[in-house]
């Protein structure tokens, strides 16, 4: 006889995605266990990866080239990066750059001389270039000049910068794009599939991030060493941690999250399932106690996050001003077997979006043992397909069903037809464009779905007044143009999540909302918008450094434990404990 | 030069899109060149030689069904190329298989017949059972069968050609498909009349191209590719101070 479990233990709940796939709320997301950095690192410490460094001919500018091994259970990746001498005129993180502080890629497998002087002749090109089939990652970077000046004039002095300077720009080097998936001839996503290194999405992009910002240190200390050799000294190990890798980014990143909706899909599943059997499980006192420390700790480092941009400052702001409140509410409530479902309901009506997200990022980062496993179904088998034999009522009803959101559109309102994307043909490079106002919508692309499913809808509802016994390919063969947004429809109606929620032609649609959703599943803190289409991110703050992964850490939980990092004890003299161990 | 699947996938969608293509119809025969060029099947060769061709035809010559019931159908493609044309032919005959357990599909007047084998191959994803046969109008005469198991992503093919040619006029520009839901239908070769076999690729033959096309790249002629990337730019927006803006970049990026 098969045994009935209990729905909230098997399966408990999960959010609707009326609510999930908000737009508004997506933007809200923050990085939480299951981003792409955080797995990676467990994933290195688990598997005990160990990193040296096999070349570093770099002169006394730090121009030259640097390889670092990686070494795991299963293979052996090499990172090659090479150091120019940049005109600060060219310095640009536009995609129509075509010059660069630094430029890498991850190469699976050894490098012969052949391969290097292949990539030396190529991996600065970037995108003019013509990559190795076994380079995994090609990605470039700038510097922020301030700080690895005020770096290399610290550490050369034989002091050590202010931590300060981190806070307000987390890194020495910012990335400014990240390829991988076949891109300008790299090796194709499709051959990693099956690489229990890197079939997770983006984990070999994030291993090539990861290596860049050990290669950030070993080269700022290098400078400093040629310029004082007697005096200089390295990085603080707290300074190291408090070191991460900015990205800029714009609106490149927009059309893959469209373009890949099973994989969203999979990605917001997964994140809204680990909340969910966070929110079933019944909490003990000490679960209490580090939430607490964890909320102590977000609104310490959401405290320290500094931007220029006005909206995202209140939104810090409101964020950091809630949080006393989530933990008086914490320290006050009766220990209840549905304390997490009480606060999830509290947050909800008494808290900003960021906020609510934030206690969901903290209630997830309280259960490894059953959040973690998750990490492994991040990936989808991509491919939107038809159903033919569909009856076509029945695809009437999935549309007013699944999609009653982009049917509630009018898209007669010139308000909601106001925007449209483009790629321009200065490199490709995504853009918005006000309709009828500025050249291009005829080569419009395909992002904006509502409207798509929309217009859909009204002409099969068209030709079922004609043949209502009609199944989806007859109303096909009539009216092609639909195929592509037929299947899409049949294939996501499937899932709960994986569409996003909004109009993406409306005039009050932000951009930076599509651009924090994915940055938040790869891992990125201190959100700086620099416009409404254009941000900038750190990823890899707070990380434990690559000595502390080769020394093989037996607590593998404290070293996982890096999430919202505090601006080590410097001249502000605050959050030292916290960086140094993170607080348990 | 060597390119990698996505980015030929990649560059023939936004070329087919250059062309005219519907968003559906272009992702589906970028996907039916690069599944054969990945396999060394010359799906670029059979593109180029189809590309004019392309280039010259109309949206508006689209397949129509000149009869069908329940388990066959006769469409017409009007000359197109089955890259523009075979998808939603293919997707009936799929419908009425599901529904009666088999189905044929004739489709006549398309060209470019090679590169269908790619569309055949997602149908055989999704748990069909595929045969499609088509006789080549060359000297001597040619056929060529196509075979795909259900679930398998590979197919069997045998190319031939037979030495006595039957008195008939039919122009040989059609394509027959047969679907079956339950049985396999692959080619084997018993023929009580002479024949002599060009080609037979087998499934594991194929399988060793694609991962040998994954580990060292595809190769594509330059020119070719040149053409391709030509074709995209057409959906490219020229760049104007105002279009640069519209990038939403700050006005410096030194910090």
């Amino acid at each position: 006889m098969t045994e009935l479990r209990h729905p909230t233990i098997d399966s408990p709940a999960l959010r609707p995605a009326a609510t999930v796939m908000d737009l508004e709320r997506l933007g809200s997301l923050h990085a939480s266990r299951l981003s792409f950095v955080r797995s990676l690192v467990r994933q290195m410490a688990r598997q005990r990866w160990q990193i040296s460094r096999v070349r570093f001919d770099l002169d006394a500018q730090g121009y030259g080239v640097a390889i670092y091994r990686l070494q795991t259970p299963h293979g052996r990746y090499h990172g090659v990066i090479f150091s120019q001498y940049l005109d600060a005129a060219r310095r640009s993180d536009r995609v129509i750059a075509d010059a660069w502080d630094v430029t890498f890629g991850v190469v699976e497998g050894d490098v012969d001389e052949a391969l290097l002087e292949q990539m030396a002749r190529n991996v600065p090109l970037q995108e003019a270039g013509r990559q190795h089939p076994r380079v995994l990652v090609l990605s470039r970077a700038n510097r922020s000049l301030r700080n690895f000046a005020q770096f290399v004039e610290a550490l050369s002095a034989g002091a050590q910068p202010d931590p300060a300077w981190l806070t307000r720009v987390g890194y020495l080097y910012r990335t400014t794009a990240v390829y991988g998936n076949g891109k300008f001839g790299i090796a194709d996503f499709m051959r990693l599939r099956d690489n229990p290194d890197f079939r997770r999405p983006f984990s070999a992009q994030m291993l090539a991030v990861y290596l860049l910002r050990h290669f950030s240190i070993d080269q700022v200390e290098h400078i400093a060493h040629c310029r004082a050799p007697e005096a200089a000294v390295p990085l603080a190990r707290e300074l190291s941690r408090y070191l991460g890798i900015g990205n800029s980014t714009g609106l490149g990143m927009a059309p893959f999250l469209i373009n890949h909706p099973q994989l969203i899909q999979q990605w917001v599943y997964c994140r809204e399932r680990a909340l969910a059997l966070a929110l079933s499980q019944r909490p003990e006192e000490a679960d209490r106690r580090r939430l607490i420390v964890l909320t102590r700790r977000a609104m310490t480092h959401l405290a320290q996050t500094l931007t220029e941009d006005a909206e995202q400052s209140a939104r810090n702001a409101a964020t950091v001003a809630a949080l006393p409140a989530v933990i008086a509410w914490l320290e006050e409530m009766p220990l209840e077997a549905d304390l997490w479902q009480q606060l999830a309901d509290w947050s909800e009506r008494s808290l900003s979006l960021e906020a609510q997200e934030l206690i969901n990022t903290l209630l997830i980062e309280l259960y490894p043992a059953l959040v973690d496993p998750l990490e492994d179904e991040m990936g989808a088998e991509e491919s939107l397909e038809l159903t033919p034999d569909m009856p076509l009522v029945r695809l009437r009803q999935l549309i007013e069903t699944h999609f009653d959101w982009a049917l509630a559109e009018d898209f007669t309102m010139p308000e909601a037809r106001y925007w449209f994307w483009y790629r321009s043909v200065e490199k490709e490079e995504p853009r918005l464009g006000v309709r009828g106002v500025e050249p291009g919508a005829d080569k419009e692309l395909a992002l904006a779905i509502a409207p798509l499913v929309s217009e859909a809808h009204e002409a099969l509802c068209a030709f079922l007044a004609d043949n209502p016994r009609a199944l989806v390919v007859d109303f096909l063969i009539a009216r092609p143009r639909y195929k592509a947004i037929v299947r899409r429809i049949q294939t996501m109606a499937q899932t709960p999540y994986g569409e996003i929620r909004a109009n993406l032609w409306h005039r009050d649609m932000k951009p930076m909302h599509l651009l924090r959703t994915k940055l938040s599943f790869f891992g990125a803190s201190r959100f700086d918008p620099k416009s409404d289409r254009w941000v900038r991110i750190t990823l890899f703050q707070g990380a434990p450094l690559v000595e502390e992964l080769n020394a093989e850490p037996h607590d593998l939980a404290a070293f996982d434990d890096w999430s919202f990092p505090l601006e080590p004890a410097g001249r502000q003299g605050e959050g030292r404990r916290e960086v140094a161990g993170g607080e348990r | 030069m060597k390119v990698s699947h996505n980015e030929l996938q990649g560059l023939c969608r936004k070329a087919f899109l250059g062309m005219g293509f519907e968003e559906g119809d272009a992702a589906d025969a970028a996907d039916m060149v690069a599944w054969m060029q990945c396999l060394d099947l010359g799906g670029l060769a059979a593109l180029s030689r189809g590309l004019d061709y392309l280039l010259a035809e109309t949206s508006d010559a689209l397949p129509s069904v000149l009869y069908q019931d329940g388990d066959l159908a006769v469409l017409d493609g009007h000359g197109s190329s089955v890259l523009r044309s075979s998808s939603l032919a293919l997707e009936l005959g799929f419908a009425k298989a599901r529904a009666r357990g088999l189905a044929v599909i004739k489709i006549r007047h398309c060209h470019n017949r090679q590169l269908i084998m790619g569309y055949l191959a997602r149908l055989a994803g999704r748990g069909m059972n595929v045969t499609a046969f088509w006789r080549n109008a060359h000297e001597p005469l040619t056929e060529q069968v196509v075979g795909f198991r259900a679930n398998h992503s590979v197919p069997e093919i045998r190319i031939y050609t037979v030495a006595d040619v039957p008195e008939e006029n039919e122009p040989n520009d059609g394509i027959t498909l047969v679907m079956a839901n339950h049985v396999d239908l692959l080619p084997a070769m018993r023929s009580n009349y002479r024949y002599d076999l060009l080609a037979r690729h087998e499934e594991s033959d194929l399988l060793a191209c694609r991962d040998r096309a994954y580990l060292e790249g595809i190769e594509v002629d330059d020119t070719l590719w040149e053409r391709l990337k030509a074709l995209a730019t057409r959906m490219l927006v020229e760049a104007t101070d105002d279009s640069r803006q519209g990038a939403g970049a700050g006005t410096h990026d030194n910090d």
